[in-house]
């Protein structure tokens, strides 16, 4: 068996319409368990990113596709989105608008994919169930997805995605919509997830979150990949700010602190500390 | 659904013994007798009234006068018109709410689609039902927010009309954007993908719920036939 | 569209017209001449199309619609006759006969019709591509938020506001405009039964389902026209032809009022009389006289008004859409409100209803009457507000659904 990479290969993508492509040449790569954030300034083309990323640009939302998206090293361009739909999952900002609308209960809300590709029953249960305590979510089982709270409706949207069993997760800025406890929230989801080995892309404006959990980050301007390499170099890479992104806490207290002299050891300390408090 | 068919083949008493036969009877089987009624008459009140009102004192071919209130007069025929309809309107209320309140809507679209409705035909009715509140809610959230910035939602017609045209916009719009997102998000989640969806589960039928279902089926071309051959000018 | 197949409909229209002019000069019974006309012209038109293009897709709409008339007499012929006053229950006025034959027959012509079409296709292509391109992901959110838009505003406006229309198919209109006829159709038809059985109270309105034919009618009306780009915009257009859109614009919609007002007096031997003399008259009809001719007065000035100030020539084809879909839903809905409901459905067009049966018509003759007053002056304002809802809308957006392509402004020559 191939090993579950996920591969943008010079991946160009033109909306409908539009007169000139949103994406140019985006190559990137996904290893098996690997954490990949993705930063920008808005409209840079993050979202743009996922959604090419998980198959729905151009199946679902239409426009010209070149380049090739790679899934566990197969070319996915003959495969429809509800073949991809068990491979890779892809979660958005507002939580309301994931949920199907037609669950009475959050058990039926996370059953609703893997119903959808009529897996067998006993199968679907087990998912279900699996997704749920996967998030720790089995007490909200019985309640109604609409009265939840943002920050509860994402991890119930992300148990959707898990219940479909993907190799793969996409994240287009899970946090954008919630207020602290949620971020909070989604945040410790995530760091779970990682931990377990799921592979995942997520597009955060907030840089302290994927400081906390991403292995890489890649930075997007205009389109393109400007930068990639390990998540610590380059959030502290003094060009991020002109990209528009703001970086992590703990980078802009370290150079505060460079600026003021501070001795090394307690700036290590300081740092550590900083990192600790659980991201905004 | 069916008594709806049987009572456009009745006069006034066809639709009255339906009512009892079809609706109050299984209702006082199934013990709601009580909401069923408290739901049927409070539904069916406002259109009751305009019928009694329009047709008593508006019957064009009434001669028989009853009474008179100033130039207005009311006469036997409206009334009889308005009763027959009444009986009608009862009939049809009666096993609407019956439908209703022993039918919760998820229940109805899971054994719909079990008996083979189009999976996607079943989440658009579903989903319509759960749109109406979303909106309601919605309108609130957004009523609230005009009010805080000191929009007037009380006072004269004019100015609630100008207060409810900016909410009318967003309302609207925004449910109908919305609709970007959630095609993503459910495509995503193998909406498209072909064949047979598994339920996680479905309501039970009895065999007395079957044999009713059918009984009530075949009245409706026995009446159909019986009136066409005038069998039935006993119940005018 | 291309200026060939304008040639073509101007071609279909102008043959049409004639025949049904010359059946009614023969002394034909208007409303077959009207039909025969309208059929007449459809036929031609697909005919064209066939021979200059060789698209079947015309020919295919053309021969449901020639099943769907044939069904229609058939049905009339065989089941109830409309202008038999040996039918008019004598003591009631009532025509409960033919008004469930009439609801009954339309919808089994409309299935036959339906089944004609879809089924020349499938035998020709072997698939259903014209209708699976109207259904998609997005086109069953888009029907689910339009039937909560219609049973939201329709309850609004008829257990609250008490106004004698209905404002209860902007969502079917919407849907129909941007997916097709079928959606429309769909939306509007299952939307009215969910009404009726489904959709809890306080916004449950049990006469609905009756009026399911009513909105399915208007669904297929809406994606017709939405098809043929009625609601394209068409800003910044020189005065010229904008005095002329709307000059088109005033003798259509004479015409079709006109039609309205004809038909109303010949099936039901009554006269309209816009201002009655009040010596003779009951005041309510005084006033109404009045109110209608503003409301007339109003929707012409605010035509202008659009055409003048936006420079939008599109005010005129919304309001020719509004108008002929009031007429059709007007004729189509009146003999359900008078046959199962007896006139009244509790909402604010009672009055109106009731204001006729006082001035000596019958139920029937109330109901459409009210109808043809309420009706196209609802479709209109639905139409505008589909309009304005258009526009809010991004291109991108609209661009997705299957016919959005038709909603956004050509791009200039």
């Amino acid at each position: 068996m191939a090993a579950l990479t996920l591969v943008l290969e010079s991946l160009t993508y033109r909306y409908a319409g539009a007169l000139r492509p949103s994406l140019h040449e985006v190559s990137l790569e996904l290893r098996e368990g690997e954490v990949l954030g993705l930063v920008g300034a808005s409209e840079a083309g993050k979202t743009t990113i996922c959604l090419v990323a998980s198959g729905l640009a151009p199946r679902t939302v239409g426009g010209t596709l070149s380049g090739r998206l790679l899934l566990d090293g197969e070319d996915t361009a003959p495969l429809a989105m509800h073949d991809l739909a068990g491979r890779i999952g892809i979660a958005f900002a507002s939580p309301a608008t994931q949920l199907s609308g037609v669950a009475a209960t959050v058990y039926e809300e996370v059953a609703f994919g893997p119903m959808n590709l009529g897996v067998p029953r006993s199968e679907l249960i087990a998912r279900t169930e699996e997704a749920l305590s996967a998030l720790r979510i089995e007490s909200l089982a019985d309640r109604d997805p609409a009265q939840l709270s943002g920050g509860q409706q994402q991890l119930v949207a992300i148990a959707g995605l898990l219940a479909l069993r993907p190799a793969h997760l996409v994240l287009d800025e899970p946090t954008a919509q919630l207020d602290p406890a949620g971020t909070a929230m989604v945040a410790a989801a995530l760091a779970g997830l990682a931990a377990n080995g799921a592979s995942i892309l997520v597009a955060e404006q907030k840089t302290d979150l994927l400081a906390g959990i991403c292995s890489r980050v890649a930075a997007i301007d205009a389109g393109r990949v400007v930068l990639d390499g390990p998540a610590v170099e380059v959030l502290a890479d003094p060009r991020l700010t002109d990209l528009g992104v703001a970086p992590p806490a703990a980078v802009r207290l370290r150079r505060a602190a460079a600026e003021a002299n501070l001795p090394a050891a307690s700036l290590a300390r300081l740092a550590d500390a900083i990192a600790e408090v659980p991201p905004r | 659904m069916t008594t709806v068919l049987a009572v456009l083949s009745g006069g006034l008493l066809g639709p009255a013994i339906l009512a009892v036969v079809a609706v109050v009877l299984p209702a006082l089987i199934g013990r709601i007798l009580g909401r069923l009624l408290r739901t049927a008459l409070l539904l069916s009140l406002p259109i009751a009234i305009s019928v009694l009102l329009v047709n008593l004192f508006f019957f064009p071919a009434g001669r028989e006068i009853l009474f008179q209130v100033g130039p207005i007069t009311a006469t036997a025929e409206g009334l009889g018109f308005a009763l027959e309809t009444l009986a009608r309107i009862g009939a049809i209320s009666g096993a609407i709410t019956l439908f209703y309140l022993t039918t919760p809507p998820s229940e109805l679209v899971l054994d719909l689609e079990r008996r083979g409705v189009s999976p996607r035909i079943a989440f658009v009715a579903l989903a319509s039902v759960q749109t109406v509140p979303a909106l309601v809610e919605r309108a609130a959230t957004i009523t609230a927010a005009q009010r805080a910035r000191g929009l007037d939602t009380e006072g004269s017609v004019w100015r609630r009309l100008r207060g409810v045209l900016p909410l009318a916009g967003p309302v609207l719009l925004g449910s109908i954007t919305e609709v970007e997102e959630r095609t993503m998000a459910l495509e995503a989640r193998g909406f498209t993908h072909p064949g047979r969806r598994t339920l996680l589960w479905w309501p039970a039928d009895s065999a007395r719920q079957r044999v009713a279902r059918w009984l009530l089926v075949l009245a409706v071309p026995l009446l159909i036939v019986a009136r066409a051959l005038g069998w039935l000018g006993w119940l005018r | 569209m291309d200026s060939a197949r304008w040639t073509r409909i101007a071609i279909g229209v102008v043959v049409g017209a004639l025949v049904g002019l010359g059946l009614y000069a023969t002394g034909q019974v208007w409303p077959l001449s009207a039909a025969v006309g309208v059929i007449v012209a459809d036929v031609v038109y697909a005919g064209l199309s066939l021979a200059q293009t060789g698209e079947w897709g015309p020919m295919r709409v053309a021969a449901g619609l020639v099943a769907f008339a044939a069904a229609t007499y058939i049905g009339i012929i065989g089941f109830g006759d409309f202008g038999d006053a040996n039918a008019v229950d004598p003591n009631t006025f009532a025509n409960t006969k033919a008004a469930n034959s009439w609801a009954l027959i339309l919808t089994v012509a409309m299935v036959i019709g339906a089944v004609v079409t879809y089924g020349l296709e499938l035998a020709q292509t072997g698939r259903l591509a014209s209708l699976s391109r109207q259904f998609g992901t997005r086109t069953y959110l888009l029907m689910a938020v339009g039937i909560g838009i219609n049973v939201i505003l329709g309850q609004t406006v008829a257990s609250a506001l008490k106004i004698p229309i209905y404002l209860d198919s902007i969502g079917t209109i919407l849907v129909g405009v941007l997916c097709g006829p079928v959606a429309g159709a769909l939306t509007g038809g299952l939307g009215n039964i969910l009404w009726s059985y489904v959709i809890p109270p306080p916004f449950q309105y049990q006469p609905a389902a009756a009026f399911a034919i009513v909105a399915v009618a208007i669904g297929v009306i809406a994606g017709l026209l939405g098809r043929a780009g009625f609601l394209r915009p068409r800003p910044n257009r020189p005065p010229a032809e904008l005095l002329a859109g709307g000059a088109v614009t005033v003798v259509l919609v004479g015409g079709l009022t006109w039609a309205a007002a004809l038909a109303y007096t010949r099936i039901f031997e009554t006269k309209i009389d816009l201002f009655p003399d009040p010596a003779k008259t009951d005041l309510i009809f005084v006033l109404l006289g009045y109110l209608a001719v503003a409301l007339v007065a109003l929707a012409v000035v605010g035509l202008f008004a659009l055409l003048l100030v936006r420079r939008d020539l599109t005010a005129a084809y919304v309001v020719v859409a509004g108008v002929f879909t009031g007429i059709v839903a007007a004729l189509i809905s009146a003999p359900i409100a008078a046959g199962v409901f007896g006139g009244v459905t509790a909402s604010g067009t009672d009055f109106l209803v009731a204001a006729f049966r006082r001035a000596g018509a019958d139920v029937y003759a109330a109901t459409t009457g009210q109808g043809l007053i309420s009706d196209p002056i609802d479709k209109v304002t639905t139409f505008f507000t589909v309009y304005l809802i258009l526009s809010a809308l991004a291109n991108r957006f609209k661009a997705r659904f299957p016919q959005g392509e038709q909603v956004l402004e050509e791009p200039s020559a």
